[in-house]
């Protein structure tokens, strides 16, 4: 098992070099596109010189590299830097609470500010258990939505199974996410009443968005897993089994899925990563659900560079890692995959 | 006749359905089988062979539809036993093993424990434990080493014998009462498909075992048939005994088949041509090449796989050489050298006395142009969206300098050299048979007009027929353009007609280097011998299996012990030849051999076989 070592090691080292690429990319894009953070932060009222100092405070005007490099530093120690836009409480410091209007004594208020702004970290922290449950909900609303269609579908190819999923996965993956989030919160919520949504009160909050992300997924679980099953039948071991006297049940369940597991684990890997945190970030806004997602969204919009760059290092580490394990799971399915 | 068949086959029709047209694949197909009998199935690809197989357990699927006939079994028909007791009767009385063993089972499953799984689905009663005890019984029956270890291994780590021997036991594990053989050597080289008959052979004596053995050579099923059956477009034409239908076949089709099957050594000699103190136009000074690959069970590690293990010689223009060897012997490897697809670690290759390392990139272009490469598969070799003449035109443009009017002359000349006709310039390759594939190819390779022309298994997949046409073209070529062959072939009937100097390799080296007629009649190598012995034919043998193929496949390229590489299957081997590896000895005239039994005489052989005998009985007798 020295492979799994020597895989581990080789592929952690290409995660740490994905995210740096990432987290570059994104730092230096958020720099050069048009809107400025701290003219957003002080507002309209606020004259030019008080802006410059403000934005040379927070570093804003030295080179890229200079201060991506000294991001890095600090990141690396565990320091992330503070949100520009959300305080310790987690209010948010608008230009109003910021500034007060009044104009008297700005520079005390602004110091005050500044001492509450909340830490990346603790924004993230604050946000990823809500994520995590709408994620964890989403998938399992997927799988139990698409496992049995696919299956089904993989089984019975252009037969009634199988055009039935090629409908439903057709349908689903026509619907808009934000789309299908507003007329659930209309139909579901606000007419019929069944299901609440909007901000977070409790776990019911979540079936809704979840179901949303899960008609997002399903499309892709039910192509993929009926594709590779429906290549799975054609394998030799299955017109083998039948004549070794292995029963057809046998045959499907133990080894037609256990190879079509494979293909539908890099697809986890590689597509649902993907997809699951876009369509987490959107699903998350249309509902205010109180996640990262939301955070992350408003940290667009608002240029908070230090929260969008947390965000971003963590997405990306989170899509590494589970790549790291999917094909690491994949050899211990198949042994004839080495990577 | 007293005893009721075994199996009774009546009548049996089988239809290919697809979209309510039915076509016939098997047209009232009636034999019966005795208990212990063997009988052979023979039909060219497409007479129905493989279906017939599958109808005789009941495993057909659609499209495929059974029409009419019965299979009696028993005094039951198995066409229309229930599902369940059908299910019961596969794999437990009927045995099959099919021509693929390289996919007849799951690759992410150890062997062993698929055997266990198979033999516990028709035999619920049986424990695990039992089950796996049984499994190894067996494994050990059909001589496999190390089955203990073998057992938990995956399929991806067995060769292709040792896979066919794996699935022997699958199917013998049970005690059938009948077993299906469907092509089961088809995809094995000569001297492991010689070793699987001779198993299936030993195996058919020890039990109480009908077979029904279904090949497409008649040269394979004649060593292990009582009966033949000769199967033509689904329906039988001929039941005979091997002896009568190789003496004299009834029908003209089994007349046809007996006469494409190559021959080995009633084979008119190629006159070797006048090469003396002519300069070499290929040398090849002890080249070396090694891959490196991933070794998972250590930490960062890697092996050595020595693909090439410095070979040796020239080529004379205007000869046909040949380069023979068995899968994983290297001789792919070196013909990626030889055409400088890869450089070789350690050596050199001269091309008119001009090394080729040493050439710069524009040098090497322009050598590209007089040596030519032709590989096996004519169906990847070519892009398939591509018109005929756009295909072969495509060197001229890389090589450039000539006007467009010039290279579509040059294009036709050449498809008219090769026997393509010139209407088909403008057609895609779609609906072309192999063979005018094939033709491309070498009008691809024509159209530069080279001096050499390196053929790595080009001919291998074209039958008998297409074989002979391509090989008087290449004759035709060589008179008017005075062209060098060199053959890489594991096919020795093909390297016996069209070569007139012969290498044979083993496991990265050349172990004899002859002229045809010596490789073929008076070989100075033991495994020479061994694959001379093992290849099917219906001629005479010069070698006797018996004496002269051991048990065994070549060692692993990885980590090569020292000594001579064929010494634990050489029937001559002793004490030096595990220690000190042979170099090539001359035998005068050119002949080398890497055996210290080049130049012994008849005694001494017959003396070494005798020692080497009681050397592995000795063994035997002390292993535990």
């Amino acid at each position: 098992m020295a492979f799994v070592l020597t895989f581990l090691i080789r592929r952690l080292a290409q995660g740490v070099v994905i995210v740096l690429l990432v987290t570059f990319l994104i730092f230096t894009l958020l720099r050069v596109i048009p809107g400025d953070p701290v003219r957003i932060m002080l507002g309209p009222a606020t004259t030019q010189a008080v802006v410059e100092a403000r934005a040379q405070e927070l570093g804003l005007r030295d080179s890229i590299p200079e201060q991506f490099v000294r991001y890095i530093a600090k990141a690396v120690q565990g320091d992330f830097g503070e949100s520009y836009f959300i305080g310790e409480t987690g209010i948010a410091l608008t230009a109003q609470n910021v500034v007060g209007g009044k104009g008297q004594d700005t520079a005390t208020e602004q110091r005050e500010a500044k001492m509450t702004r909340a830490g990346v970290l603790k924004v993230i922290a604050d946000g990823l258990p809500y994520t995590l449950m709408l994620a964890g909900m989403g998938l399992l609303f997927t799988l139990l939505m698409a496992v049995p269609l696919g299956i089904a579908a993989g089984l019975n190819q252009e037969k009634w199974q199988d055009r039935l999923a090629f409908f439903i996965g057709s349908v689903f993956i026509s619907l808009p996410n934000f789309w299908l989030a507003l007329v659930l919160i209309l139909l579901i919520t606000a007419r019929a009443g069944l299901l609440p949504s909007i901000g977070y009160k409790g776990f019911g909050y979540v079936i809704l968005p979840a179901i949303v992300l899960a008609v997002e997924l399903a499309p892709i679980i039910i192509r993929g897993l009926s594709m590779s099953i429906a290549q799975a039948l054609q394998a030799g071991y299955v017109s083998g089994g039948i004549v070794r006297g292995l029963p057809w049940r046998q045959i499907i369940v133990r080894h037609v899925l256990r190879n079509s597991s494979i293909p539908m684990l890099n697809l986890f890997g590689v597509q649902i990563g993907g997809l699951l945190l876009g369509g987490v970030f959107v699903t998350e806004f249309v509902f205010d659900y109180p996640g990262v997602g939301r955070s992350t969204v408003q940290a667009v919009l608002q240029r908070d560079f230090p929260v969008i760059q947390g965000v971003a290092i963590l997405a990306a580490s989170i899509l590494v890692l589970a790549n790291i394990m999917v094909d690491l799971a994949s050899t211990f399915i198949d042994r004839r995959l080495k990577f | 006749m007293a005893a009721p068949p075994l199996l009774d086959a009546q009548g049996i029709s089988v239809d290919l359905v697809r979209r309510s047209v039915s076509e016939p694949i098997l047209r009232d197909v009636s034999f019966q089988l005795r208990e212990r009998q063997v009988l052979g199935i023979i039909g060219e690809s497409g007479s129905g062979k493989t279906v017939l197989s599958r109808v005789l357990c009941n495993a057909i699927t659609e499209p495929l539809e059974i029409t009419a006939g019965s299979v009696g079994y028993h005094g039951r028909d198995l066409l229309t036993i229930p599902a369940a007791e059908m299910q019961a009767l596969r794999g437990r009385e009927i045995g099959y093993i099919g021509s693929d063993p390289g996919s007849a089972l799951d690759p992410t499953i150890p062997v062993g424990h698929q055997i266990v799984e198979k033999l516990r689905a028709v035999q619920p009663d049986m424990s695990k434990q039992a089950a796996r005890e049984r499994a190894l019984e067996v494994l050990s029956a059909v001589r496999m080493p190390r089955p203990e270890r073998r057992f938990d291994e995956f399929p991806f780590q067995y060769s292709g014998g040792m896979m066919q021997r794996a699935l022997i036991v699958d199917a013998l594990v049970s005690n059938p009462t009948f077993l299906i053989a469907d092509n089961v050597t088809q995809q094995l080289d000569v001297t492991v498909a010689a070793q699987i008959i001779r198993l299936m052979h030993d195996l058919r004596d020890q039990l109480d075992t009908a077979i029904i053995f279904i090949s497409s050579s008649l040269a394979i099923v004649r060593e292990i048939a009582d009966d033949i059956i000769v199967l033509q477009e689904g329906r039988i034409i001929e039941r005979s005994t091997p002896e009568a239908i190789v003496a004299a076949p009834e029908h003209d089709y089994s007349k046809r088949l007996l006469e494409r099957i190559p021959r080995i050594w009633a084979v008119e000699e190629r006159a070797q041509p006048k090469t003396e103190g002519e300069a070499a136009l290929l040398e090849v000074d002890d080249v070396y090449k090694t891959y490196r690959v991933n070794d998972p069970t250590r930490f960062f590690g890697h092996n050595d796989v020595e693909a090439v293990r410095g070979v040796t010689f020239n080529v004379k223009a205007g000869e046909n050489f040949g380069i023979v060897g068995e899968s994983g012997c290297g001789k792919s490897t070196l013909s990626r050298l030889l055409s400088w697809i890869e450089a070789p670690d350690k050596g050199s290759i001269s091309f008119e006395g001009e090394s080729v390392a040493k050439m710069n990139r524009r040098r090497l272009l322009g050598l590209r142009h007089r040596f030519q490469l032709l590989l096996q598969d004519p169906y990847n070799a070519m892009p398939p969206h591509m018109p005929v003449g756009r295909t072969i035109l495509e060197p001229l443009l890389i090589h450039g300098g000539m006007g467009r009017r010039a290279m579509r002359n040059r294009v036709l000349e050449v498809m008219n050299e090769v026997g393509l006709p010139a209407d088909i310039y403008d057609h895609l390759q779609i609906g072309l048979s192999a063979g005018q594939r094939q033709r491309i190819n070498l009008a691809r390779a024509l159209v530069l007009e080279p001096r050499l022309l390196i053929l790595d298994e080009t001919l291998s997949a074209l039958d008998q027929v297409e074989q002979s046409r391509l090989l008087e073209i290449f004759d035709k070529l060589q008179a008017e353009h005075g062209f060098t062959y060199i053959f890489i072939s594991h096919d020795l009937a093909m390297v016996r007609r069209a070569c007139t100097r012969i290498a044979v390799m083993y496991l990265g080296k050349i172990v004899e280097l002859a002229d045809n007629h010596t490789v073929f009649f008076n070989p100075g190598h033991p495994y020479t011998k061994a694959l001379l012995s093992a290849v099917p034919t219906i001629e005479e043998r010069r070698y006797d299996a018996a004496e002269n193929l051991l048990e065994g496949e070549p060692p692993s390229p990885i980590g090569i012990p020292p000594g001579c590489s064929f010494n634990s299957r050489c029937p001559l081997a002793f004490e030096r030849c595990t220690t000190d590896e042979p170099g090539l000895e001359s035998r005068g005239d050119g002949r080398i051999s890497a055996c210290y039994w080049a130049n012994a005489s008849e005694d001494e052989l017959i003396a070494a076989a005798d020692a080497n005998r009681a050397r592995r009985a000795a063994g035997e007798a002390s292993a535990p």
